[in-house]
């Protein structure tokens, strides 16, 4: 190891010289050995003050009438955390903190012990021994060596300390994160690994070099050719990347795995990875679940709302019904009577095809609905999207007493997105606003939709009503599932649509008026992104399309 | 000639305000039709109706708002109320607040027949 090499190279130079210093003749101990006799105590384990006394003990032997102590101080240099030495009496020792020398002891020299970076890590107290005849010389280039070598032990007990700790702390955030280590060497396709990943693989890292190939056998077959095609743009050499694919373990059960991976070069230039492999399959399957579950609130949606569209779709077809019966008896009317009114026939027969015609167009919007197969991507005019869903639900809100207004921008950019499942927000949140306006009485029941250009790549659609509004710390439950203040809400119209405009990568929000309400708004990207739109919401009834539809029509059939 | 009672036609409806006149004529009623409550009240019509065929889903005020208003104003007008919404509910409460009848469109000619007899009753 580095540090092992540095500390027997620091030792080697404290060897004592001999041939220039004559003092040094009587050290009765070399100081490599005293060296050596420190390093085996280090190695095995020994505590620092341990070691520290050892070398006090050393010290004092070798210089006859010395006492000698070491003060630890703590990282910070501040304090003195433990005392080794020898020869002093143990009550001394104890309150050796800034007090004066002991009886019989004088203080000889007192040295910082440094760390090679020049921070404090101790102080080195040196003693006369008053009265001794046999007193050598105590020379201060011998003090200093011993210095350096309490210097280097407690230098290398400290990183020592550092890397075990260091190592735990890898091993508990290991566990932790379910995160695993590897090594890859491209060159020679060398793999190093913890004991974890050869867990998470269900192999003995013990008795297994590891191998691609004893990966690759483990990958889920369907994931092996991305896993193939990823490694050969690793050997490229890309300098980091990222990744996810499954295992298939004996047992056939299915592991999820994330893998990012960090490429560096030696100093040869040749390439190794350091990847770390995190075991993701709880999140996945709860992703899994959370999609699962979404899909059928969206189907509850489908059907909580599909008894509003049939009431919608049965108002729009009766229409054109009422006018064909009352032109059809009128008109047998009129060739009943002597001489037959032809004329007055003849219009009544000319009415009755046209109103058979729109009926016969009401069908063509609704065939158009439910031909739509999943989730599209389409390019569309939101603001047509809002004037097709208002003009179906607007008999509904007629029926709620709601005067709709609509401030629609010009020049409003095209959106990509799922016509039906916006329209099918849009909608819910028309219906939203109408219920929230059901029990007011005492100012007029007014929605207002709006679109704008929001913030530079966006549009919004807010939809204000002058309903009973929420309270402001409400804001984040109403789009939890299951959520509603009505009493025949389910609570998943808001909860399937921000999910609907999550997946169109927007945003939906609730804020409350300043006046009586809320507004309710989502703002979508527009641009040439392409959406994922997921299976929410997919193959909605969400509103019947008008698109074939002249603006005549829907004058009619919606007012506006 | 014989005066005939007028029966107005009040729907936003433009088909039914197109035909449901030329039929009530054939049935030996004059008709007139309006597209809204406020037209058919801003009209020189309301004294003279004897008849008031109503739509109940209009934008602004709605066949039944119309039937309070002319009840405020002492015009008992007889109502029959039409809508094309299928609800069930809608006729058993049309008739609990005096309307004479309540049809849902499409209706046959018998039916109106039927309803206006009674309202001429």
């Amino acid at each position: 190891m580095k540090a092992d090499r540095q500390i027997s190279e620091r030792l080697i130079g404290l060897l004592p010289p001999r041939h220039r210093d004559p003092a040094a003749t009587r050290v009765e101990l070399d100081i490599a050995e005293i060296s050596a006799m420190v390093g085996g105590l280090i190695r095995q384990g020994r505590p620092l003050p341990v070691v520290l006394t050892t070398l006090c003990q050393l010290f004092d032997a070798t210089v006859k009438g010395y006492s000698s102590s070491v003060l630890l101080l703590d990282r910070t240099g501040a304090r003195v955390r433990s005392v080794a030495g020898s020869g002093l009496p143990a009550s001394y020792m104890k309150r050796l903190e800034g007090t004066a020398a002991a009886p019989g002891l004088k203080v000889h020299e007192v040295s910082p012990i440094l760390s090679l970076t020049g921070e404090p890590l101790g102080i080195f107290a040196v003693y006369q021994r008053e009265g001794n005849p046999d007193a050598t010389r105590c020379h201060s280039a011998l003090i200093s060596q011993f210095i350096q070598v309490a210097s280097a032990a407690i230098e290398r007990m400290r990183s020592d300390e550092a890397l075990k700790r260091s190592a735990a702390l890898l091993e508990r955030t290991q566990q932790l994160s379910s995160t695993c280590c590897f090594s890859w060497r491209v060159e020679t396709d060398e793999i190093s690994w913890s004991k974890e990943l050869g867990q998470l693989f269900e192999l003995d890292a013990a008795y297994v070099p590891m191998t691609l190939e004893l990966i690759g056998a483990r990958i889920h077959s369907e994931d092996l050719p991305s896993f193939r095609e990823m490694i050969e743009r690793a050997r490229s050499g890309v300098s980091d990347f990222e990744f996810e694919h499954r295992l298939r373990l004996p047992d056939n059960s299915i592991k999820y795995l994330r893998v990012v991976a960090h490429g560096t070069r030696d100093q040869e230039g040749r390439l190794e990875y350091i990847c770390a492999v995190q075991d993701v399959t709880h999140r996945r399957r709860t992703e899994e679940a959370l999609v699962k579950l979404r899909s059928e609130l969206a189907r509850v949606a489908e059907i909580a709302s599909l008894g509003v569209l049939t009431a919608a779709i049965a108002h729009e077809v009766n229409q054109p019904l009422a006018g064909i019966v009352t032109n059809a008896s009128t008109c047998r009317r009129m060739l009943a009577v002597d001489p037959p009114d032809v004329e007055g026939a003849r219009e009544t027969a000319r009415r009755t095809i046209r109103d058979a015609e729109r009926a016969s167009e009401v069908i063509k919007r609704l065939r158009a609905l439910f031909c739509q197969k999943g989730a599209t991507s389409e390019s569309l005019d939101l603001n047509e999207a809002i004037c097709e869903v208002v003009a179906l639900s607007l008999s509904e809100l007629e029926r709620n007493k709601v005067i709709v207004r609509t401030e629609l921008a010009g020049e409003l950019p095209r959106v990509r997105g799922d016509r039906v499942q916006l329209q099918q927000v849009i909608l819910n949140l028309f219906l939203n606003a109408s219920d929230a306006m059901s029990g007011v009485d005492d100012r007029p029941r007014q929605l207002v939709i709006r679109t704008e250009r929001d913030e530079k790549d966006r549009v919004r659609l807010s939809v204000r009503d002058t309903g009973v509004g929420f309270e402001p710390q409400g804001a984040d439950r109403l789009f939890d599932a299951f959520y509603t203040t009505k009493s025949s809400g389910m609570g998943i119209g808001l909860s399937v649509s921000r999910s609907i405009i999550e997946s169109h990568n927007g945003r939906l929000w609730a804020t409350p008026n300043d006046g009586p309400g809320a507004t309710f708004s989502f703002s979508i990207p527009y641009g040439p992104q392409d959406v994922t739109v997921g299976a929410t919401g997919a193959r909605s009834l969400g509103v019947i399309r008008t698109s074939g539809v002249t603006n005549a029509e829907k004058r009619r059939v919606g007012g506006l | 000639m014989v005066e005939r009672p007028l029966v107005s036609v009040v729907d936003d409806d433009e088909s039914v305000r197109e035909s449901l006149p030329d039929l009530l004529r054939e049935l030996g009623y004059s008709a007139r039709a309006f597209s809204s409550a406020d037209e058919f009240l801003a009209s020189d019509c309301v004294a003279e109706t004897r008849c008031l065929i109503l739509d109940i889903t209009m934008p602004g005020m709605s066949g039944p708002d119309l039937q309070q208003e002319l009840t405020v104003r002492g015009q008992g007008i007889p109502i029959v109320f039409i809508t094309a919404q299928a609800d069930e509910t809608v006729r058993p409460r049309s008739l609990e607040q005096g309307a004479v009848e309540c049809l849902f469109k499409p209706f046959s000619d018998t039916a109106l027949f039927e309803a206006l007899n009674a309202a001429f009753e």
